[in-house]
């Protein structure tokens, strides 16, 4: 009863803020509803049973990617940046008017629909389970299998972390020859 | 063993022979409730101890400021001042509740409650005996670090949404500080779960001993630099001095709090000053031997408990006066010091002391150097 | 109450959220939260399948990868937005429109 709960109240934290992030005018108050909803989506991990997971989206997240944003929308103009031309609905702010949002909606629908039926067939072979498995803990598991059989995808996302690294430094130093320019 | 404060107290026969009694009585197996209120009457007691504690912190730093200073200190409320605190509350709950008028108001009205629920969300980790720990996560550590990151985004809210340039200086340095510093103390933190084989608070607690000679401090030479690297970069996350430069009274006022009054304040302050005793207690688990007493059966009694909880207490309120000793004794580093100190420095230490404690484990099989010296 | 079926229409719900900030705004970093959303719609699609149709947990792992490659890519979005704003004083995606300076 208690994981329905916690599912429950999860669910519309996550749902609630993305929706809220969607009517948001101001920027910054999308990036603080993005925490919200990422923080929901740790706690739907925690109901699935899979706590590493949960704590590394809260660690990398919260403490990283958010502030990040956080930062770049202050360093780009912050609330400056407010687009109050543009309207759908007169709520939500966006190009395009509700016509075209009606027409992409029912095309995307049709899109899902049919590649529901084209994977029926797949995922009814898929077993199912009802049941809630008893609780184990996956850190040992996950260490384990990160350095036996998924070591490659492993090494290789270090090599993706350090060309991050080394990218978004290079990009982001002060062009210092074009201040002397100007 | 342990895992969390309920099972601790249905370990008891008395207890399960209670609860079973009301479940005949009720007609329905009320067990869960039970661990459930368990859980809540031990969350609410632990937050308000801890409160109090933050609390006798801003009185503890003013009476340690003023020893250090020659003066006497807040001695008015009270014995020796110790009412000061009450005294602190009720002026700050009374004062009238202002807000800039061109502050962003949803964001400015959030920052507090974010610092606060990152801090005080780490408290169902803590452990402060081996049963009297509200759960005993086996990702405890990482989720304590984890957390405590919002932290970070409350201050940096607080400096954005005041929508002053003071405020704002201190929420960017505020926020690059406690960033950047999470990197020394996480590897730090992770050379210690290296030693121990788990990153639960109990197995970490588990694996060293009552007397200083099992503690990790001295289970080899990195372990001994990692404490002092995880402490500097603590005091750095909490915007403790050295490293204060958020809140530089000098420079910016007060930095990110400059535009808040009355309990908005308050809830930055409680935050900061719990902190650092969560920091403090982190400190104590990882390197100090935690709660550990000598005696195996001592341990799970009552009486076991409440000397568990005395050790762990005085070990972090040593740490404490530490903190606050560094504070009234060392100047304030500039900005770029203060990078190159975290970037420069502590980082290369931490990973290479990550690296010799993996060295350490695997050339002389996990033993420590006091093993090594006196069992042959 | 908890089955499959609830995680997916979450997954989907935010996929849709997500997609829709991505057309519908202009402000490069609005954007780039979309896509955040996108990729934390699959994430949790990979843990849902893994604890209800398979009996392993390598769908952990995805996710785990997932998160990296989106640490990756906001750091290098950003920084992109950071270096763009800082030649055209603006982050309006249809401002960018030419390949030199």
């Amino acid at each position: 009863m208690y994981v329905n709960i916690l599912f429950l109240t999860s669910a519309l934290l996550t749902v609630g803020c993305a929706v809220a992030m969607l009517i948001a005018r101001n920027i910054m108050h999308s990036c603080i509803f993005l925490l919200g909803t990422l923080i929901g989506i740790a706690g739907l991990y925690v109901t699935l049973g899979a706590d590493f997971v949960a704590v590394t989206q809260t660690m990398v997240y919260v403490g990283g990617i958010v502030i990040l944003m956080l930062f770049a929308v202050m360093l780009t103009g912050g609330k400056e940046f407010v687009s109050r031309a543009q309207k759908l609905l007169g709520l939500i702010p966006a190009m395009g008017n509700k016509w075209s949002f009606g027409i992409a909606f029912l095309t995307s629908f049709v899109f899902v629909l049919s590649q529901f039926v084209l994977i029926k067939n797949i995922v009814k072979g898929v077993e199912v389970t009802k049941e809630a498995k008893p609780f184990v803990s996956t850190v040992e598991e996950i260490g384990e299998l990160l350095l036996t059989d998924h070591v490659l995808a492993f090494e290789l996302s270090s090599v993706l972390l350090l060309g991050a690294l080394i990218g978004a430094a290079i990009i982001a130093r002060p062009r210092k020859e074009r201040v002397a320019n100007d | 063993m342990n895992t969390t404060i309920a099972e601790y107290f249905l370990s008891f026969d008395v207890f399960r022979s209670f609860v079973s009694r009301i479940s005949l009585w009720l007609g329905t197996d009320v067990t869960p409730f039970i661990v459930f209120m368990i859980f809540l009457l031990g969350a609410l007691v632990i937050t308000l101890v801890l409160a109090t504690v933050g609390g006798f912190g801003t009185y503890a730093e003013r009476k340690i400021s003023a020893d250090i200073q020659a003066r006497i200190g807040p001695n008015r409320v009270g014995p020796y001042g110790l009412f000061q605190l009450i005294a602190d509350g009720i002026k700050m709950v009374s004062k009238e509740d202002i807000a800039p008028k061109t502050a962003d108001l949803f964001l400015f009205y959030l920052a507090p409650f974010l610092a606060i629920f990152g801090v005080f969300s780490t408290f169902a980790v803590i452990p402060f005996g081996s049963g009297i720990t509200l759960t005993d996560l086996n990702v405890g550590v990482f989720y304590l670090v984890a957390i405590s990151s919002l932290v970070g985004v409350g201050v940096f809210l607080g400096g954005y949404a005041s929508n002053s340039k003071w405020s704002m200086l201190g929420g960017m340095r505020g926020a690059s500080q406690i960033i950047s510093y999470e990197i020394p103390v996480t590897l730090s933190i992770l050379a210690m779960v290296l030693l121990s084989g788990g990153m639960s608070f109990g197995q970490i607690v588990g694996s060293q001993g009552a007397f200083p000679h099992q503690w990790f401090l001295f289970h080899n030479p990195f372990s001994f630099i990692a404490f002092f690297v995880l402490f500097t970069g603590a005091l750095a996350e909490t915007n403790r001095a050295p490293f204060d430069l958020p809140e530089a009274e000098s420079e910016l006022v007060s930095g990110y709090h400059t535009e808040y009054t009355g309990m908005r304040f308050g809830l930055f302050a409680l935050a900061e000053y719990v902190e650092v005793f969560v920091v403090s207690g982190v400190a104590v688990s990882l390197f100090l031997g935690g709660y550990n007493v000598p005696g195996e059966e001592f341990g799970h009694s009552l009486a076991g408990q409440g000397a568990q909880a005395t050790v762990f207490f005085l070990k972090t309120c040593a740490l404490y006066y530490v903190v606050i000793w560094i504070r009234w004794t060392f100047p304030r580093l500039r900005v770029d010091q203060l990078m190159v100190i975290c970037w420069k420095y502590l980082t290369p230490i931490a990973i290479f002391n990550l690296v010799g404690c993996a060295v350490w484990l695997v050339v002389f099989d996990g033993k420590s150097m006091f093993e090594l010296f006196f069992h042959h | 109450m908890i089955s499959l079926v609830s995680y997916l229409a979450i997954s989907l719900l935010l996929f849709f959220i997500g997609l829709t900030l991505m057309i519908a705004r202009k402000n490069i970093v609005a954007i780039l939260l979309g896509i955040e959303l996108i990729l934390n719609a699959a994430a949790l699609n990979f843990v849902a399948y893994s604890r209800f149709a398979a009996s392993n947990i390598d769908g952990h792992i995805f996710s785990l990868f997932v998160i990296v490659i989106a640490a990756a890519e906001a750091a290098v979005g950003l920084a992109i937005v950071i270096h763009y704003f800082q030649l055209k004083e603006t982050i309006h995606i249809d401002e960018a429109t030419e390949l030199r300076n």
